[in-house]
């Protein structure tokens, strides 16, 4: 496996996280802080751009330009290694460094409009940050840290039938750099059996994505909505509790647009929507509404999740 | 049949694509054997006549005309096609160097006039935030989501949350410079007139 670190780490804020789900921010502080990791926020740090990179608004140059500041900025706070909460984030920022230490007429290229335009302070140099060494999801840290996990494990949360999703911009854009396979996508699973649960594994459709793919949800519902029932209809055959994710694309997908598609459906779906460091969190003993952030989700999060019970030590 | 002449060099269009900056896969487009593991793969193809094969067949045969097919707008972004592909191609990103093409073109600004909101949230707060004309359909679909976002304020502050939600001025117009420089502004700028022409 590659080497993951657990110290120098930029906190990469997501726009998608601070606006729709911030509990995932602060539920990933709060697990960060129990397993040691060593973390800073920086409120220089600006969007990735991903949605729109993806949404084709963004060129690669616009994105890149962006993302060498970003990177600027992690370099000068001595926290090289950038660690996303939105896999897009990830997917954005890896391929961005990948692209900088790659290809030299674009590094050129966006150097020269920086030293041209008063911004030489933000010029990037050939490896100034490794895709594989510097780039990183949440989850990876966790995965790096699981073994501490049980030490600070409170609640019990094996009695609920849990399942996970992968997330594509996880998984599957920078395949060599994926933790616990790709084609059955296991890291989370993994991490989650560090708290006493055992997930369902795999089931129909796991690795396939939630079915936002970023401008079909808004220009082309039917079609966004229809791949996110297959994923909906396989979790509710399988009687699924909480499914818990990474990315906060598939978070607004499948929770603040559950009751459509079961309706569409003509199904009750019921299962409940938790990114991996909410679902840690809770086991971790976090509050509901000062760390998990209840309040954001439309699928009330205590309809499955009500009685914690304390495990047995 | 189409007769291919001698003189003919239907890879100029291959070769376009690899030497586009976006194009992380080498010559993987050229070695490309057309398995079809990319369309039985494809949720996009699983539910609309989107085709990511038959888009690689028709970049290999040079047939430009594949910048204007509406069909290239549904694909999902999911990297399905690029996970599994057997000779390292990546159709998704094709895909996305070929709308990069269209653009550049000026074709296919219809299908980016609604996420103008994008380029704006960039430059007035230095973040992404989905586009204020999907609101309605948000609040529509979504019970609960509008008085949830009245409230964002008050859930930040019970988690705690710092630093605040939006960055600094200096930072903003750092990031306004920046993207005013790689040219994203004209672009914008001259999307915006053709959607006022269009109306």
């Amino acid at each position: 496996m590659k080497n993951v670190p657990t110290e120098d780490i930029l906190l990469f804020r997501s726009c998608l996280v601070s606006v729709e789900y911030p509990g995932v921010e602060a539920s990933t502080k709060f697990v960060f802080d129990k397993l040691g990791v060593d973390y800073e926020i920086s409120d220089k740090q600006t969007c990735c751009t991903g949605l729109g990179h993806y949404s084709d608004v963004f060129s690669q140059i616009d994105t890149t330009a962006i993302g060498a500041r970003n990177f600027r900025i992690a370099r000068e706070l001595k926290r090289p290694n950038l660690v996303m909460m939105c896999a897009t984030c990830y997917a954005i920022n890896k391929k961005s460094v990948k692209l900088l230490n790659k290809k030299d007429d674009l590094r050129n290229h966006i150097n020269e409009l920086f030293i041209n335009n008063g911004l030489e302070h933000l010029t990037y140099e050939k490896d100034d940050l490794k895709p594989t060494e510097n780039i990183f999801h949440v989850v990876d840290i966790l995965y790096a840290r699981k073994d501490e996990i049980k030490n600070h494990v409170k609640y019990d949360l094996s009695g609920y039938k849990i399942a996970t999703h992968h997330g594509c911009h996880y998984c599957k854009v920078h395949y060599e750099d994926t933790i616990g396979g790709v084609r059955d996508p296991n890291v989370m699973d993994e991490i989650i059996a560090e708290c006493g649960c055992k997930t369902i594994g795999w089931y129909d459709h796991k690795r396939a994505t939630c079915g936002t793919g970023f401008r079909q949800r808004y220009s082309n519902p039917n079609l966004s909505f229809t791949a996110t029932a297959d994923k909906m209809n396989a979790i509710d055959d399988e009687d699924v509790d909480i499914l818990v994710h990474l990315c906060p694309n598939c978070h607004i997908q499948f929770d603040r647009y559950q009751h459509l598609i079961a309706e569409r459906e003509g199904r009750n779906f019921r299962a409940v929507h938790l990114n991996i460091a909410q679902f840690l969190a809770i086991a971790m003993g976090g509050d509901f509404d000062k760390v998990i952030g209840v309040r954001a989700h439309t699928v009330p999060v205590d309809s499955v999740i009500k009685d914690l019970k304390e495990v047995e030590k | 049949m189409t007769t291919q002449k001698i003189t003919d060099s239907p890879i100029d269009f291959a070769e376009k694509i690899i030497e586009d900056v976006k194009n992380s896969k080498e010559e993987g487009v050229l070695k490309c054997v057309q398995c079809g593991m990319c369309t039985s793969t494809c949720p996009a193809a699983r539910h609309s006549d989107y085709n990511p094969r038959d888009i690689i067949e028709r970049v290999l045969e040079g047939d430009e005309t594949i910048i204007e097919d509406d069909n290239i707008w549904n694909c999902f972004y999911c990297y399905t096609c690029h996970s599994v592909c057997p000779v390292g191609n990546s159709v998704c990103e094709v895909n996305q160097i070929l709308k990069q093409i269209a653009i550049e073109n000026g074709i296919g600004y219809d299908k980016l006039y609604e996420y103008m909101g994008f380029a704006d949230s960039y430059f007035t707060a230095a973040i992404g935030a989905i586009p204020e004309r999907f609101f309605p359909d948000i609040d529509r679909d979504v019970p609960g989501w509008w008085d949830f976002r009245q409230n964002l304020d008050e859930i930040r502050t019970e988690l705690e949350l710092n630093p605040p939600l939006m960055p600094s001025e200096d930072v903003i117009e750092e990031v306004s410079k920046i993207l005013t420089i790689t040219g994203f502004k004209d672009k914008i700028e001259k999307i915006r007139s053709t959607e006022e022409e269009d109306q």
